[in-house]
């Protein structure tokens, strides 16, 4: 006896919804996402402790930081650094995350778990889509836990208190929106090297430590072109997020975000669908 | 309406046609049996119906629709060259995260199904690298059973299982088709295995179907011969290749006689001949016999 099929075709939210159960789960499911969180927190800690040790002679080193939370956000923007201080902040995170975010995606190709995504998600904008979002909440969460990593580390390095309360809260926010532009472009970067671990992972680091953008920068102060041409950018948009951003800061930060996660879902979505998956 | 309908499918890899004008058709139904040698096509073409790469021509239907539509897609399940697992995540995690992947809706229970479907459930807690080889295959297979697919398309699903694992999986895939809507792609080196189960074969040559036909029609198309031991082999093989056009010594040193009419024509002609038989049967070749066969005059 035959019985009669019956296809119904999975909107949107549904397809989405399927994919992100698969990132999430696991993501929660492997020790790498709580490592990461764990080395967010410590790195900070540890930065901020060390500012604060005494030298071979017993003087205590001239502190890095005024306060505790220049550790989380920079005083001013700093497009070009100069010194530690002036990185060791919460973009720190985009550097752990673009690392983070390779291992993740780099395991579904090195797995195979990629053939059954592909298999029954014919859209490869759902893969993209779906993999942008768990790593921005991973990068947002490794925010969250930097904070708390920074702020103890500070306070139990001495530093002084003392901040503008709201652009501190704003720096958090703008910094924990970029998180969704960096994911979007590691997941992008790992679906173009998708057969090569370890150049993702490297390609990552080189556009976290925003290599590329300081180089720019360098341009910019030699042609006298306008700071805000930087802050389009993913790493400009994350360093003017600092100890005197104001609601334009926030703008911009989402702006950008918003902007760089659609040309790169798009990019990315256009190579998947026109190469060999796996 | 037909399970897979594939017209004039290409596929090059930079100038290497590695699928060139392929045509299959899959009955609903049908547990099709998807033979070939190594680099032939076949796993290139699985890989294409799946989507993981994309066709350089032709036609693919699912169902009577596009391959790459969603409603069919979301019932297709694969196992393709080794199962899509991490390593690192227990056989339950991983199930359940193909689970989460398919929105089904009780997941825990349809992971508990498929796992004492392929005799699992003992196991689930284990690492997936911790299993071994046998045990990844079944973790692969039930993987590909979940959420009740319509069609499924199996690479080498057999390779590494115990005879017990074979008997289980054959019952399986018996199971899954005995309503007549669901089909199954199996492509295995095993035929012998494969010959226990499928009811379609489609048999491809540098990415081209070279035959395609039904487990009747091979039975049809199989040659009888006759299997014979006797008294002076060498001289009864010299004798018998002077009359018949094809004879040859098997691996259990019989001498098979492929175009005689009879059992005892042979016998009698042996016999004429002063040379006395020992012992004498009729037999039928088997699927990997008449697949050799095939491979043999393609080359020819």
């Amino acid at each position: 006896m035959t019985t009669s099929l019956k296809f119904k075709s999975p909107s949107f939210s549904r397809r989405l919804g399927g994919m992100l159960g698969v990132d999430f789960y696991r993501l929660f499911h492997t020790p790498m996402f709580y490592i990461f969180l764990v080395i967010a927190a410590i790195i900070p800690a540890m930065v901020s402790a060390m500012t604060m040790m005494p030298d071979q002679n017993g003087n205590t080193m001239q502190p890095l930081y005024s306060n505790v939370w220049q550790i989380i956000a920079a005083k001013e923007p700093l497009y070009v650094i100069n010194g530690i201080a002036d990185y060791a902040n919460m973009n720190m995170v985009f550097i752990f995350g673009g690392i983070m975010v390779s291992i993740f995606i780099g395991h579904d190709y090195k797995s195979g778990y990629v053939k059954q995504l592909f298999t029954t998600h014919p859209k490869k904008q759902d893969y993209m889509l779906s993999k942008t979002i768990c790593c921005a909440f991973a990068m947002a969460s490794m925010c969250v836990s930097y904070l708390i990593g920074g702020t103890l580390g500070g306070i139990l390095a001495g530093y002084s208190l003392q901040v503008n309360v709201p652009s501190l809260i704003i720096a958090i926010l703008g910094k924990m929106i970029m998180s969704l532009g960096w994911a979007s472009l590691y997941t992008f970067l790992n679906v173009i090297f998708r057969r090569y671990f370890g150049i993702s992972i490297a390609s990552s680091f080189f556009f976290g430590t925003g290599i590329l953008i300081i180089g720019v920068a360098a341009a910019v102060e030699n042609f006298a072109l306008p700071d805000a041409f930087l802050n389009m950018f993913l790493y400009g948009a994350s360093v003017n997020a600092c100890l005197q951003s104001d609601l334009i800061t926030l703008l911009i930060c989402g702006a950008c975000s918003l902007m760089w996660t659609i040309i790169y879902n798009l990019l990315g979505t256009a190579i998947l669908s026109g190469c060999d998956v796996y | 309406m037909n399970a897979v309908e594939i017209r004039n499918l290409s596929k090059n890899y930079s100038k290497k046609k590695a699928v060139c004008g392929l045509n299959m058709t899959v009955p609903m139904g049908a547990i099709y049996g998807f033979i070939g040698e190594n680099g032939s096509g076949k796993s290139t073409t699985e890989k294409i119906i799946c989507g993981l790469i994309p066709k350089n021509g032709g036609r693919i239907l699912l169902y009577g629709r596009d391959y790459k539509n969603h409603a069919v897609r979301a019932k297709v399940g694969v196992l393709i060259e080794s199962p899509g697992c991490f390593p690192s995540l227990s056989v339950w995690d991983n199930l359940m995260l193909e689970a989460e992947n398919l929105s089904i809706k009780d997941p825990k229970r349809e992971v508990m199904r498929v796992l004492r479907l392929v005799r699992m459930e003992g196991a689930a807690g284990n690492k997936y690298k911790n299993c071994s080889l046998g045990m990844k295959q079944r973790v692969g297979i039930a993987m590909a059973l979940l959420g009740d697919p319509t069609l499924l398309v199996l690479d080498e699903p057999l390779n590494g299982l115990d005879a017990d694992g074979m008997r289980i999986m054959r019952e399986v895939f018996c199971d899954i088709v005995k309503d007549g809507t669901r089909s199954i792609i199996v492509s295995s080196h095993l035929l012998g295995e494969l010959q226990k189960v499928a009811t379609h074969y489609g048999i491809i040559r540098h990415g081209k179907m070279i035959a395609e036909m039904t487990a009747d029609e091979l039975d049809a198309n199989c040659r009888n011969f006759v299997s014979i031991k006797a008294e002076r082999m060498d001289v009864a093989e010299a004798l018998l290749a002077r009359r018949y056009s094809r004879v040859e010594r098997d691996e259990a040193d019989y001498i098979r006689v492929y175009d005689a009419l009879s059992a005892e024509a042979v016998v009698i002609y042996l016999y004429e001949n002063g040379i006395p038989v020992t012992e004498v049967k009729t037999q039928k070749i088997n699927l990997e016999e008449y697949y050799i066969d095939l491979m043999k005059e393609g080359r020819d």
